[in-house]
């Protein structure tokens, strides 16, 4: 039985003899681990960098209040930046599958198509979701853009989605019932978060849906402010936090309903005006949104 | 001596829905190249894919390229030699350019006089030199529907190569022997992790299976048929077909063990998808809780078939058991450890499906319209709400004054004004391939009649212009008139909303799927008896000219929607067989019915061979141009026309005219073309005898006259002009 720990044991390890440096998640609420600085920023420019870090990502729309046995308001990414791509990457990841105790002959393990499009970042890739017998427990990408710039080198991103790799691995259908450590319950660790924030996520409080959709409307304006200030004194890192506080916000936004579908995309287009600033400065074309200067 | 060519294109997983395309097209351009390369092959050029590899052999191609021979034109003989027939400087220097003596030039005659020219010969290089410039060709000209950059460049001077996936391997051999080629990489990546794909003798087996050893050891080959049984060894099956075949038979077997059956021929499509996902085909078999049988099946059919790519197997009466069928890249000893975490996944969706099914249902299709203000049509024509609003009025206009059926109304408004609800169900969401049908099997839930349900159900069909495409009339059974309303009408309101917005579809670019919808609407008005026992000729123009009116659209918008509307019967028409000539004959006027259309076309089939009839086509063409003539339209004069051979087209006119009518009126193309092919011998008499341009105007205006009626009793059935035996 490989625990939940046990595992992201087993893939640091693995990827760390590969020579990747190990990094910790960001202290930030972020959808993906693709938006974690070490991914979003070192993508860009020349530098070769190889790097392999955990990050809880938060989706609160996908939050279900512990009840469903497959979605969650937060899950854990095992991320893998690869830059450049080696030529064998396919094999390197497979090897990975093995290290985690995969029998690769008993199984199914196949890539099929599936690229990969952020449309808050500005970036995309070319790619593949790894199925193990139809379940899907990685996303393979060859990053294209980010940020709206095109790149070179080419970075390969692989994402393991850690609980769902740990139900094949430990054989359960239910992710509450997974084996975090030795004797202790993913339940145990986990649940009444999923309960309290699904509650938040969906405007479950003691306050009129109106006045919370005012109020993450305001502090995604504050935050974008903030970013923009930021950036505009040359502190790239720092606006990228803000960047990030926004986009969660603006998830919350959706997930509470607080979000019409015209207004949607121009909240999009917003996150994504930062993001392309971010990722320009970052790699010295340094020049603040023209839109985040008026507005903030 | 010719010798074999065999090349693979090792890749990274290509997408399965590209390998019919690319496999194709690899060998429509190596043929291409090696046309320009002028290297003959002497064999057919045989192409084959795998996830994994693109691989064309040739059997037979020459040794060397054919030898180029051109004909290098220098100054004209009169300027060449001077008046002793010394050459002049210019036939010198002409001779000097190309390496020869004066004397060695010969000369050739053109409309302009005659030059001195040169006939250059070069020799042909051998195909072990050429053929890395057909490689390099063939590798940029395959085009894919989304490229990658992956730091690859090419030594073509023409700089970064992009592809479908990142090559790994590349066997090249002409003869046995190895194709020297190398795809190389920039120095911002290259190092000891990203180097130069070199051309070898080198092949690879299935990513897992080996019989000893390590799986995904190199395997050197020298020529085709070792290829092929080397990777068969190596759990490689090459050929498309074969992969296919061996899923449907283990599909059936398997679904025989379980006392069920695969409806392979209703899942071709997805038997030649996991055909090409690939390499080594087997089949596990896997169950679920019964409890989610309860579920609508075609939610149980769309989360296996089009989420999981697995084959749902059906009891012998056709209804769904619990099992389900997944092909995988592997034969396993043991089908359990891969069957269960197939049912994880299967077990996790249909749970989200069953929660979604039990909470659409508590807001009924009515209560949802107000939610379709939030889901954008288009940005000039509104939201979903406001198409709802329009599809309502044109659906029971359809119904009651396009169809005649004015008791379809009243249904035929609901599934419009209901059509679009399900847009906000959480199902349809989750599965956009649902929609339509979700709202359809709500509609029943609701307890709403089988002509609203079925109406909403199938309204986005029919998709195609086929004469069998979906839907057919059993499935639609009593709802066919409102569902040919509904579906019209919800068609209409997009293509001539859209056309009205200024979308159009170019080339290949037709991002609102504007020419699918007008295939619907050209398949239901072209076989609209057969769809729903209605017999109306309706012209696509009669109902967009009312379409048009939600949107206050100029006539310029009815004109745009003819143009587009006759080119799509065009099509529907070759697509089913018609000649092209027969089509344009049918569809001359712009206001075409479908129906019609079809009927005269099949009538035209009949009857183009008869003598007769050819005679008219030829003597029609005649009858067009000089009716042109007629300034403008006048009543026959009837008195100025004393001729016998005048009077006796008159009268063949006068005595048919009504026959034709009732003929045409009664939809019996046949008997009315032949009416007019009874025409012939008058129409022949009156050329032969009957000079039309008169010098007095009176008599030449009544013969343009006459002219002008006998063109336009043909030419409301067709343009037979167009159906003139070619001479030549």
């Amino acid at each position: 039985m490989v625990t939940l720990q046990q595992l992201i044991f087993k893939l640091s390890e693995f990827w760390t003899s590969r020579g990747c440096l190990l990094q910790q998640p960001l202290d930030i609420e972020m959808g993906a681990g693709t938006m974690h600085p070490e991914t979003f920023l070192r993508v860009l420019g020349p530098d070769h960098w190889s790097v392999a870090y955990v990050q809880p990502s938060r989706r609160p729309a996908d939050g279900r209040f512990g009840e469903n046995p497959n979605r969650l308001f937060k899950h854990h990414q095992f991320q893998v930046i690869l830059k450049p791509a080696p030529d064998e990457v396919q094999q390197l990841y497979l090897q990975s599958l093995e290290a985690c105790g995969i029998d690769l002959r008993a199984h199914d393990v196949r890539f099929e198509e599936d690229n990969w499009e952020s449309p808050t970042l500005g970036a995309w890739g070319i790619g593949w979701q790894v199925l193990f017998d139809g379940q899907e427990i990685t996303q393979f990408t060859y990053f294209q853009q980010a940020g709206g710039v095109d790149l070179s080198p080419i970075s390969v991103e692989l994402t393991y989605g850690l609980e769902r790799f740990a139900m094949a691995l430990q054989d359960v259908d239910n992710v509450f019932e997974l084996e975090w450590g030795a004797g202790v319950k993913y339940r145990d660790v986990r649940h009444r978060d999923e309960v309290e924030q699904s509650r938040y996520a969906f405007g479950q409080i003691e306050m009129p849906a109106a006045e919370l959709h005012a109020l993450h409307r305001n502090l995604f304006d504050l935050y974008y402010g903030l970013a923009g200030t930021l950036l505009r004194s040359g502190l790239v890192l720092p606006a990228l936090d803000y960047c990030l506080k926004c986009s969660h916000m603006f998830n919350l936004l959706d997930s509470s309903g607080g979000i019409g579908v015209t207004e949607r995309m121009a909240y999009i287009l917003r996150v994504r005006g930062l993001a392309v600033a971010i990722a320009k400065a970052w790699v010295g074309e340094s020049r603040p949104p023209a839109s985040a200067e008026a507005e903030a | 001596m010719d010798r074999e060519l065999l090349i693979e294109i090792g890749v990274e997983e290509l997408p399965a829905a590209w390998l019919p395309g690319l496999t194709r097209q690899l060998g429509e351009r190596l043929a291409a190249r090696l046309k320009e390369y002028r290297l003959a092959p002497r064999a057919p050029i045989e192409t084959y894919s795998t996830p994994r590899r693109l691989t064309v052999r040739l059997a037979k191609i020459a040794e060397r390229q054919e030898d180029l021979e051109e004909l290098v034109t220098g100054p004209p003989v009169s300027a060449a030699f001077n008046a002793a027939g010394e050459p002049t400087p210019a036939a010198v220097g002409f001779a000097k350019k190309q390496g020869v003596a004066v004397e060695d030039l010969g000369r050739a005659s053109s409309s302009r006089g005659e030059y001195l020219t040169y006939l250059k010969r070069q020799r042909g290089r051998s195909a072990l030199d050429t053929l890395p410039g057909v490689l390099g060709g063939v590798l940029r000209d395959l085009s894919f529907p989304k490229q990658m950059r992956w730091d690859a460049t090419l030594d073509d001077g023409r700089g970064e190569f992009v592809f479908g996936r990142p090559i790994r391997w590349l066997l090249f051999l002409y003869g046995g022997r190895v194709v020297p080629f190398t795809v190389t990489r920039p120095p911002y990546a290259a190092g000891p992790l990203v180097q130069e794909v070199h051309s070898g003798a080198l092949t690879y087996g299935h990513r897992f299976l080996a019989t000893s050893g390590r799986a995904g050891r190199s395997i050197k080959v020298r020529s085709f048929d070792e290829y092929q049984a080397r990777l068969k060894e190596h759990f490689v099956v090459l050929e498309h077909a074969e992969r296919r075949d061996r899923i449907a038979r283990d599909l059936e077997g398997h679904a025989r063990r379980l006392g069920g059956r695969v409806a392979l021929k209703e899942h071709q499509a997805l038997i030649d998808e996991v055909a090409d996902l690939v390499e080594f085909p087997g089949v596990v078999a896997g169950f679920f809780d019964p409890a989610f049988l309860g579920l609508p099946a075609e939610v149980l059919a769309t989360t296996l078939v089009h989420h999981q790519h697995y084959f749902p197997v059906v009891s012998e009466r056709g209804t769904l058991k619990e099992a389900f069928l997944a092909v995988v890249n592997t034969q396993p000893k043991d089908e359990r450890p891969i069957a269960r975490n197939a049912e994880r996944v299967v077990t996790a969706r249909l749970r989200d499906a069953r929660f979604f099914w039990e909470s659409d249902r508590r807001t009924p299709l009515e209560s949802r319209l107000d939610r379709l203000h939030t889901l954008l049509f288009h940005k000039a024509l509104g939201s979903y709400r406001d198409k709802a609003q329009r599809l309502e009025t044109l659906a029971a206009w359809v119904a009651s004054d396009a169809f005649g059926v004015p008791d379809a109304a009243g249904h035929a408004a609901t599934a419009g004004r209901l059509a679009k609800a399900d847009l906000t169900t959480d199902m349809v969401f989750e599965f956009p391939e649902l929609q339509g049908t979700m709202g359809g099997i709500y509609a029943r839930e609701e307890g709403r009649p089988e002509e609203v349900w079925k109406a909403i159900y199938h309204h986005y069909l029919p998709v195609a212009v086929e004469a069998d495409a979906p839907p057919s009339s059993a499935a639609l059974g009593p709802a066919a008139v409102t569902w040919g309303a509904v579906s019209l009408a919800d068609k209409l309101d997009t293509v001539v909303g859209l056309l009205h917005a200024g979308e159009r579809a170019t080339g290949s670019r037709d991002p609102f799927g504007l020419r699918r919808q007008m295939h619907g609407i050209v398949r239901i008005l072209m076989d609209l008896p057969e769809l729903t026992g209605l017999d109306r000729e309706l012209t696509i123009d009669s109902l967009a000219s009312h379409a048009v009116q939600a949107f206050g659209a100029t006539g310029e918008v009815a004109a745009t929607v003819r143009g587009f509307a006759l080119e799509r019967v065009r099509y529907a028409l070759e697509g089913r067989g018609f000649a092209t000539e027969l089509v344009r004959a049918v569809t001359a006027t712009p206001d075409v019915s479908p129906l019609r259309a079809r009927r005269v076309a099949r009538a035209l089939q009949g009857l183009r061979a008869s003598e007769d009839f050819q005679a008219l086509a030829v003597l029609f063409k005649r009858v067009k141009n000089i009716a042109r003539e007629l300034p403008e339209p006048a009543d026959l004069d009837r008195d100025a026309l004393t001729e016998p051979a005048e009077r006796a087209l008159l009268d063949a006119l006068d005595a048919r005219r009504p026959a034709v009518a009732r003929a045409a009126a009664g939809a019996d193309y046949t008997r009315a073309l032949t009416e007019i092919a009874a025409l012939r011998p008058v129409v022949d008499c009156f050329f032969t005898e009957v000079f039309v341009m008169a010098d007095d105007a009176r008599v030449r205006t009544a013969r343009l006259t006459l002219m002008a009626s006998l063109r336009d009793l043909i030419l409301d059935l067709a343009d037979i002009s167009e159906i003139v035996p070619h001479t030549e």
